[in-house]
């Protein structure tokens, strides 16, 4: 089993794919693989070219330059087969509103050709998954956004695609229903070994994911694991007060320490604890307040970019 | 098949679940019967209401098939379009299913104004003929749902939708003999009306309901049931055949359209409007 799965093909493969509309280069010559059963984030700021790859990957932009494929097959030629693979909750709701929760599910299953004898089976099986079945019967219409984000995860699923691609699955929601569509997702991927690609700007989100691609201005800028993003792009960083702060930066000149002075603290870079240990030994009187931190994604961002990711704000 | 099935019952389901839309487009087509029904009870030409009422019932099929198709930009718009664009159904079965859903409803309005038109004293001899009428109906309706749908592709809004396809229907229905006989327009305006599909669609329809199909040419046109362009007369038989090709060409026309339709396009517009929002 081990050395079958070290030898099998990327889910997906991306190739020096880049993306125009007319001059305006919106993704420039980005290349990754997505391992099956992973979870793949693409972390980054509006604009930065996350929504043209992904819906280009699902087969709605036409016109690319490079390589895609899909469980083998090629996005630009296989169209339908890449289709049936692939579920989708994009980013806006792309529900039938019209239509009960029921119906926008059968409908579904028709166009995936979902043999009928187990429409009814899956229909039951999805909803249970999301907490809707008992609002099966309702129309689409009179669903809350959380409620709806999730008829679309459900929706997503019910064909059993081996990909599924959320595109800001939790962007607007408040964040009592985005930790439970988080709770959805994650136990899809257990449950299912359902490959999740998805799009995001919260940091928190980002780090749950086993493999993320920070991306900026439509070029891929780190690819990692949340863990190895951070270790490469961030320091820990210590975040003192002092009564005296002439004698602080002189202990941190001593043990050559990178350090910032702001108005109230000092921001100093940890490389290794020790020497951290050492400098707040010698001035231990003088200290009034002291804070570590950790490094996260958005340092990550920061550092490479010298730019925050705008946290919270509209998709 | 199945496919296309399940789209047609969806805006089936759809038309028949947008209540006050539905109530209008069954009332609306009473007004004209109201008004113009008065105005032509005249000798001028034998049983005026009979020949009233096709001119109003398939300018009904006519509107409503056009009219249907804001629903598919509804879907565009609202999202729903897109989730059957990444489906694996092609976009060709989608837009058959547009049209034959289409042609559904607007033959369903047609029928009852039919149904009611029996009541205020249409008159038909042979039970065929409420079949050839149906069967007129389904064709014309299809005919113009293709063209709605040409519309709807380009409009891509509601808004530009209406107002064109208001200033489409408007003409079309006038200058095509259903509400006022072609005889009565000025030479101008009838060369206009030989362009417009919608008068062989009137000529077809009222010539079968009139069960005058069979009638000498001589007599055809003065019932209006024909018309002389130079020295070639265009009987009902040839206005099928002229309505058949403008169907032809809207549904291909229609069908490209809908099947080029970049959607990268158009989500992009959207972004657009909601920063100007």
């Amino acid at each position: 089993m081990m050395t079958e799965n070290a030898a099998k093909r990327p889910i997906i493969e991306v190739k020096n794919f880049t993306k125009r509309y007319g001059n305006f280069t919106a993704v420039r010559d980005i290349s990754f693989d997505v391992a099956e059963g992973s979870i793949f984030a693409f972390l980054g700021p509006n604009g930065a070219g996350k929504s043209t790859t992904i819906n280009t990957l699902c087969t709605i932009y036409d016109g690319y330059d490079g390589e895609l494929y899909i469980g083998g097959n090629d996005v630009a030629t296989q169209k339908s087969a890449v289709r049936s693979n692939i579920g989708i909750v994009f980013q806006e709701c792309t529900l039938d509103l019209k239509m009960t929760i029921e119906e926008n599910l059968r409908m579904h299953c028709v166009f995936y050709g979902v043999p009928r004898a187990e429409i009814e089976e899956r229909i039951e099986f999805v909803l249970t998954l999301v907490d809707l079945l008992d609002w099966r019967k309702r129309s689409v219409s009179a669903l809350s956004g959380g409620m709806k984000r999730r008829v679309e995860i459900a929706r997503g699923l019910i064909h059993y695609p081996r990909v599924l691609f959320l595109d800001e699955p939790t962007a607007g929601l408040d964040p009592q229903t985005r930790a439970h569509v988080w709770e959805y997702i994650l136990q899809l991927q257990k449950e299912k070994n359902i490959t999740m690609f998805l799009t995001t700007h919260y940091m928190d989100e980002a780090e749950i994911c086993d493999s993320v691609a920070i991306m900026d201005h439509g070029e891929i800028i780190a690819h990692d694991t949340p863990f190895g993003l951070k270790k490469q792009y961030t320091k820990d960083r210590a975040y003192v007060t002092t009564s005296n702060p002439a004698f602080l930066e002189k202990l941190l000149t001593q043990h050559e320490m990178t350090f910032a002075v702001k108005e109230k603290f000092h921001r100093i870079d940890v490389d290794d604890n020790a020497s951290l240990l050492h400098v707040l030994a010698e001035c231990r009187k003088d200290i009034t307040d002291i804070e570590i931190r950790k490094g996260t994604l958005n340092d990550v961002f920061l550092e490479i970019t010298g730019r925050e990711i705008r946290e919270g704000g509209d998709a | 098949m199945t496919v296309i099935f399940a789209l047609w019952k969806r805006n089936i389901r759809a038309f028949w679940r947008n209540k006050p839309a539905l109530i209008f487009n069954l009332v609306f087509p009473f007004f004209f019967i109201f008004v113009f029904a008065e105005i032509f009870r005249n000798d001028y030409i034998e049983n005026a209401i009979s020949f009233m009422l096709a001119g109003i019932i398939i300018a009904v099929v006519f509107d409503s098939a056009i009219r249907i198709s804001s629903n598919t930009i509804d879907d565009m718009t609202s999202g729903f379009m897109r989730e059957v664009l990444v489906s694996p159904v092609s976009r060709l079965t989608i837009a058959i299913g547009q049209f034959a859903s289409s042609a559904t409803v607007a033959t369903l309005q047609g029928i009852i104004i039919f149904v009611v038109g029996f009541a205020i004293g249409l008159r038909i001899s042979s039970p065929i003929t409420i079949l050839y009428a149906l069967l007129a109906m389904l064709f014309v309706g299809l005919v113009f749902a293709g063209f709605g749908l040409f519309l709807a592709t380009r409009a891509k809004n509601i808004q530009t939708f209406q107002a064109v396809s208001m200033a489409i229907t408007m003409p079309m229905t006038f200058l095509s003999g259903a509400y006022i006989p072609l005889s009565m327009l000025n030479d101008f305006l009838t060369t206009v009306a030989y362009f417009n599909p919608m008068t062989y669609a009137v000529i077809l329809f009222r010539s079968i309901v009139l069960e005058r199909t069979g009638d000498p040419t001589e007599q055809l046109i003065m019932q209006e049931l024909a018309f002389k362009v130079g020295d070639f007369t265009i009987e009902p038989v040839h206005a099928a055949l002229i309505l058949a090709a403008f169907g032809v060409l809207f549904l291909l026309l229609s069908t490209i359209s809908f099947i080029r339709l970049d959607f990268s396009r158009m989500n992009r517009n959207k972004n657009d409007s909601l920063e100007i929002e």
